[in-house]
């Protein structure tokens, strides 16, 4: 006999594409950057380029405020896939530093399935100023139709 | 064509031998259910498009698929085992297209091409845009972009 089908698809707590706000933002808590970090991104990504003690991978935060962006207090986006995005780094962040990330959406376009999502976001770190920040575009799931 | 050496990384970094035009490959590296298991946890993104093979069974990708931004993360490793001198330089700006998944078990690398040189905003900086493809093993596309790097040049 086989096991029941647990419909994750339909899960209760996701917000799809007709139920994204515009222009409301979105503030995640803080993560500071370790060594520890450091040293797992590093090994992952098998980067051999020297860098001194303290160097921060220009990639990592980035990673990480994808990570961030699901402790915000909002369920998270459906998002079928991560169509592309923009950025620039301003400010290069050393071990000890703590991020976070500040989102918001301004562009909403309907698809036939699904539709595309602009996230404006940014990375700050303690004092305020801002590391990273672009644009991201994500393709986000309609709800599905009862 | 793998002629660069595959893991050494040359120690300098400087700009002043960089031309528009040169062209790089790097070595290729197969992405593994490890990848993706531990780049969910270092980033703490746990979306069911990497971590639930059972949802993904039914999805348009029928199978988990690694993070757009471990695909990113990979290929900068690639290139700083592949581009001699610009994937040491820091980051200044991305611009990026997610063009296909990378399913696990799939085998990427990386095609670069230096497509801009200018002088940075200080003295002695140099910007140097690389346009980069990252290929899977059937010769597909599934990122692709451009970055900007700051290089110093080589102290006088």
């Amino acid at each position: 006999m086989s096991s029941p089908r647990i419909d994750t698809a339909v899960a209760p707590s996701q917000v799809y594409f007709e139920d994204v706000e515009l222009n409301v933002p979105l503030e995640t808590p803080g993560m500071t950057l370790t060594a520890a970090h450091v040293t797992l991104f590093t090994g992952l990504t098998q980067d051999v380029s020297p860098r001194d003690d303290g160097f921060v991978p220009d990639l990592l935060p980035l990673c990480i405020s994808s990570g961030l962006g699901w402790r915000v207090p909002r369920p998270p986006l459906a998002v079928l896939a991560f169509m592309g995005f923009e950025w620039r780094f301003l400010l290069h962040l050393r071990v000890g530093d703590t991020i976070r990330s500040i989102s918001v959406t301004n562009t909403k376009r309907s698809l036939r399935e699904g539709g595309v999502v602009i996230e404006e976001r940014r990375i700050v770190n303690q004092r305020g100023e801002t590391a990273q920040a672009g644009k991201l575009t994500l393709l986000v799931a309609k709800r599905p139709k009862p | 064509m793998l002629s660069l050496p595959l893991v050494s990384s040359p120690d300098e970094t400087f700009s002043e031998d960089l031309k528009v035009g040169q062209e790089y490959t790097s070595p290729g590296r197969t992405v593994t259910e490890m990848d993706v298991v531990l780049f969910a946890g270092l980033s703490g993104d746990y979306n069911v498009l990497h971590t639930d093979a059972e949802h993904m069974k039914g999805s348009l990708f029928a199978e988990r698929i690694a993070h757009g931004l471990l695909g990113l993360a990979i290929q900068q490793g690639l290139a700083s085992r592949g581009e001699p001198a610009t994937a040491h330089g820091l980051l200044a700006a991305l611009k990026w297209k997610f063009k296909g998944p990378i399913r696990l078990g799939d085998t990427i690398h990386v095609r670069s091409r230096i497509v801009g040189l200018k002088r940075g905003a200080e003295p002695g900086q140099q910007l140097v845009t690389v346009e980069r493809q990252v290929m899977n093993q059937r010769g597909e596309v599934v990122q692709e972009g451009e970055t900007e790097h700051m290089l110093e040049r080589r102290k006088p």
